[in-house]
């Protein structure tokens, strides 16, 4: 019995060192939308005015809940739509995080939906020190945006996009998506040429997911929407190459940034380093455990007024899970992944039998290696997903 | 009762020309079944033999018919197996009767399989009773049927009986032409006991039960008792009668039909056609006609799930205690695991034992391509019988293949005579002859390789006759043949499921046609994957398996890792459940489809 708890100790002795000089991320869930798109699998509910109250003490409470043993390198506030937040609620929010960071975060990220872009609240965010804006656009297609169910027009989203640019941030993104049904590629062509002419420093590009419970999936299972893999394919591969040209380097399957733009935050959590979710639904890898909060705003609060916190899909995190999913997760970056680098990191996982597996996706013209890294070809890229099915399980069940 | 008033007969039909349904009603109009109990249709009872409409068991009946002469008949029935597959079993059971009746159905006439099985009668010395059954049809021709009897198997018209099964017309008719018309059992008067086996059944609480015709002497419970054919003796615990449910008697005498219970523990033991007499006084020469039964089409069953195994031999172990004429021995295949080799009469029966597995046994199964018995001499070695392309000695090496081949007769309307002949040359046959049968039919003698019949010979018939066209065969001579054995190559590796033994004309266009199946039917993958046939190490057809395009998450954030591992891990799962051969993830289904065409 002594030896088992000596060995767990090791373990998370270990895997602190591991995450000793990593970085740390704080991802803050704001659940509140006006409406549900079509699209949208994130946990969101109708605002309230006792609702956003509760929520912001509970963020409170929930910050205090955790233990951070360093300072807050990034912050990202998703939702949901935080921008939905009145602009003394977004203070409010905004000063218990800050609170909680220990110092400036380098990069701070708030996702605004274009209708909800005020100069009030922009004002607030501005000197709260957020520095990062993410514009959630999707199309500037009418017919497009409708048949997302989207909240706002063409026009709205130019007048964000002004908005926030006066307001000085030092990055700004769009979030726009491809392969909508009724998008032909030419569509889609002119939709990627209006977010380049207006020259935003970082571009996420999504195909459309169908997901669980949503009204596209619905549409999808009853046919009245069909998948095109080979329809999405040339959309992707046709998105890489006007983004390239236009000066947009690709770092990730659906992300772009001009130098010095990609999202440090996004990137740490790829390379399997640490953030805390706070919020409903807000999920979190710290303190040698990985686990989500539950997503259901009352639940949460109730849960967090007890004291209980990441009570959703409990992992305890082990090296060779770890190394796992920085694959997983790193090879979808275009850099790739840094296998010395790793290997410091986590020298316990069983590297062998992870080589054999690279070696042979290797030969099949998947992934491109050199001693040190490891990363997807053009046709791996498009592939992540059946290569990152050949990875799991290599090294965890070991 | 005296051997002059029994009387032993069966009923050959073709399919579906309502030889069940006559015979239900036979039991029903004496009395031995009353309505009330019989089933739909009585002795077929397996479900797979009311499916598919014909009798794989036999079951025989004891009747007593009180004769208009006034005399009260024991009347043994037997019910023949009505497939060519069961030729044997059927020869042996004609070979326990005196009499025959053969019946036409009067919207049909005279099939394939009617004349083969009136020859089988006749050449048992068996009195033919023709009756043409289903005459209250709209579509009876009566007069044709007449004709055919007469011109095809030379039966005077005026002994055909008009019977309806379903409306019961004609049953007392018959059953007086089986008294008045069959004779008395023979060979009675032998010295010594003898009985012929023609069946045998395991019951789990009884054990072996011997079906018996006893042509002279008695048997009875304590008798010891002789199997001719392996000189084996137990003691005899019990015998008895069909009517139709087993019913236990003190004797089975000269002339009757029944069962025996001893102490055999084994059916194999038992042996279709032996000779069964008494070691105190036994008989010196076997009755007529015994054959050691020999598989002719080999297939490989392997189960679908590796963990199955064990249920899938005991499945196959239970099978055979029924069914004599079913081998099996252990074998295992690099694309397939573990398996069994399993030797069938024809594909029928192939067909019903995998049909069982599946249905009674619960097993999932995957079945190679079906091959028959080749004799193949390679240099300076004995010939050998191979009944898997895996066994075929180095190409280098071999003197000669030989073949079997069947003798058929086909009988198919007139206006398909053109697509049949093309048939046949496509499947390597030869006609010798050809007969007129009438203004509409003609019947067609020929020759052909079994391997060709074995897959789709007879959907091929049905189809360009438009479901008019029947075959009957028995087996021919073999014969030395081009063959080749033909590899299927997946990204390069062998995959010894898929080899099968063709006619080195016809490797190519088969080739061709499996690598654009499994083209197709493998799903896209990651990587280019060939798809090759190949003689030796010459390629004679490829084909390329679609490569994946696009399998990519878009968002893939810090709270999606959980969902996304999730995900990926069910993925994961369902690569595990595919048989992984030369490196392509192949679903299991694949093999049934490939192999089922």
């Amino acid at each position: 019995m002594d030896g088992r708890v000596m060995a767990m100790s090791e373990i998370e002795f270990s895997l602190n060192d591991a995450f000793a000089r990593s970085p740390l991320g704080l991802y803050v869930h704001v659940p509140f939308c006006a409406s549900t798109c079509d699209f949208c699998a994130f946990y969101q509910t109708t605002p309230t005015r006792s609702g956003v109250e509760g929520y912001l003490n509970a963020v409170r409470q929930e910050l205090e809940l955790v233990r951070l043993r360093k300072p807050v390198d990034t912050v990202f506030w998703g939702g949901g739509t935080p921008g939905l937040l009145a602009p003394e609620d977004l203070r409010t929010l905004g000063d218990t995080v800050l609170g909680a960071c220990g110092q400036r975060p380098a990069e701070w990220t708030i996702e605004l939906a274009p209708a909800s872009v005020t100069d009030a609240r922009l004002a607030v965010l501005k000197e709260l020190g957020v520095t990062r804006v993410s514009l959630g656009v999707q199309s500037f297609s009418h017919a497009l945006l409708d048949a997302l169910g989207r909240q706002h027009t063409r026009e709205q989203v130019l007048k964000a996009y002004a908005r926030v640019r006066d307001a000085g941030f030092a990055s700004v993104n769009l979030d726009l998506m491809f392969a909508l049904p009724g998008q032909d590629l030419a569509a889609w062509e002119l939709d990627l040429k209006t977010a380049i002419d207006l020259a935003p420093d970082h571009l996420s590009t999504y195909c459309l997911t169908f997901e669980e419970d949503t009204k596209l999936w619905i549409k999808l299972s009853k046919g009245q929407v069909k998948l095109d893999p080979e329809h999405e394919a040339r959309l992707y591969e046709r998105t890489w190459d006007i983004l390239d040209g236009a000066g947009y380097s690709q770092y990730e399957v659906s992300n772009f940034a001009r130098p010095g733009h990609a999202c440090a935050h996004n990137l740490n959590t790829w390379r399997m380093h640490e953030w805390v979710g706070i919020g409903p639904s807000a999920a979190g890898q710290h303190d040698c455990l990985r686990g989500a909060n539950t997503a259901d705003l009352d639940k949460w609060m109730e849960g967090i007024a007890r004291g209980e916190r990441m009570t959703d899909d409990r992992v305890r995190l082990t090296s060779g899970l770890l190394v796992e999913d920085a694959m997983v997760f790193g090879l979808r970056m275009n850099v790739g992944v840094d296998l010395q680098a790793l290997k410091t990191r986590f020298p316990a996982a069983g590297w062998a039998d992870l080589d054999r597996t690279l070696t042979r996706l290797s030969e099949q013209g998947l992934v491109e290696r050199t001693e040190a890294v490891v990363k997807l070809s053009r046709r791996g890229r498009l592939l992540a997903d059946s290569v990152g099915s050949e990875l799991v399980g290599v090294l965890s069940e070991a | 009762m005296d051997v002059s008033l029994t009387r032993n007969f069966c009923i050959i039909a073709h399919v579906d020309h309502g030889k069940t349904t006559l015979s239900d009603r036979l039991l029903e109009y004496t009395n031995t079944v009353t309505q009330r109990v019989l089933t739909a249709q009585h002795l077929d009872s397996m479900d797979l033999e009311k499916e598919r409409g014909i009798t794989i068991k036999s079951h025989p009946v004891t009747m007593v018919y009180p004769a208009k002469d006034g005399n009260l008949y024991k009347i043994n029935l037997m019910d023949t197996p009505g497939h060519v597959d069961f030729a044997y079993e059927v020869s042996r059971s004609l070979a326990a009767c005196e009499g025959a009746v053969l019946l036409i159905d009067a919207a049909q006439g005279v099939e394939a399989q009617t004349v083969a099985n009136a020859h089988l009668a006749t050449a048992q010395g068996l009195k033919i009773i023709p009756v043409i059954n289903k005459i209250d049809l709209p579509s009876a021709n009566l007069e044709l049927c007449m004709k055919q009897l007469e011109d095809i198997l030379t039966i005077p018209a005026e002994e055909a009986i008009l019977a309806s099964g379903k409306s019961g017309i004609g049953i007392q008719d018959i059953l007086e032409a089986v008294v008045a018309r069959i004779p008395p059992p023979r060979w009675s008067h032998h010295p010594s006991t003898r009985a012929l086996v023609f069946d045998s059944l395991y019951d789990s609480y009884r054990g072996v039960i011997t079906y018996a015709r006893v042509f002279s002497g008695s048997v009875k419970a304590g008798d010891q008792m002789l199997l001719m054919s392996n000189n084996q003796k137990s003691e005899i615990k019990e015998v008895g009668v069909f009517t139709p449910k087993m019913t236990k008697t003190a004797t089975l005498d000269a002339g009757d039909v029944g069962y025996v219970i001893s102490n055999i523990k084994d059916t194999t033991d038992i042996k279709i056609g032996d000779t069964l007499t008494l070691a105190r006084n036994p008989a010196s020469e076997m009755l007529p006609g015994y054959k050691e039964v020999r598989p002719m089409v080999f297939c490989g069953l392997y189960p679908l799930e590796s963990s199955d195994y064990e249920k899938l031999k005991a499945a196959l172990g239970r099978l055979r205690l029924n069914d004599a004429a079913f081998l099996y021995s252990s074998e295992s295949s690099l694309a397939l695991g573990f398996g069994f080799r399993c030797g069938f009469l024809g594909l029928l029966h192939m067909e019903i034992i995998q049909e069982r597995i599946r249905r009674e046994h619960d097993v999932e199964i995957i079945s190679t391509y079906p091959s028959v018995v080749y004799k193949v001499k390679a240099h300076g070695a004995d010939e050998i019988e191979v009944d898997n392309p895996v066994n075929l000695p180095d190409p280098g090496t071999i003197e000669y293949i030989c073949e079997p081949t069947i003798k058929a007769s086909i009988h198919i309307p007139n206006e398909s005579m053109g697509d049949i002949l093309a048939l046949i040359m496509e499947k390597r046959g030869m006609c010798d002859h050809t007969d007129t049968l009438d203004a509409n039919r003609v019947m067609l003698s020929c020759v052909l390789p079994l391997n060709e019949i074995l897959v789709d010979f007879n959907d091929r018939l049905k189809s360009v006759t438009h479901g008019y066209g029947s075959m009957d065969y028995e087996l021919g001579d073999y014969v030395q043949s081009d063959l080749v054995k033909m590899d299927i190559l997946i990204n390069g590796d062998p995959v010894d499921a898929f080899s099968s033994i063709v006619h080195r004309e016809k490797a190519e266009g088969k080739g061709r046609v499996l690598c654009e199946k499994l083209a197709e039917i493998i799903p896209p993958q990651m990587f280019k994957v060939a798809i090759q046939a190949a003689i030796g190490g010459k390629i004679i057809a490829r084909d390329n398996v679609k490569e994946m395009r696009k399998d990519v998450t878009a968002k893939c954030y810090g709270g999606d890792i959980s969902r996304k591992r999730k995900l990926l891990d069910k993925q994961k799962e369902g690569k595990k459940k595919m048989k992984m051969i030369g490196k392509v993830n192949i679903p299991p289904d694949t093999f049934i489809q490939i192999l089922k065409n």
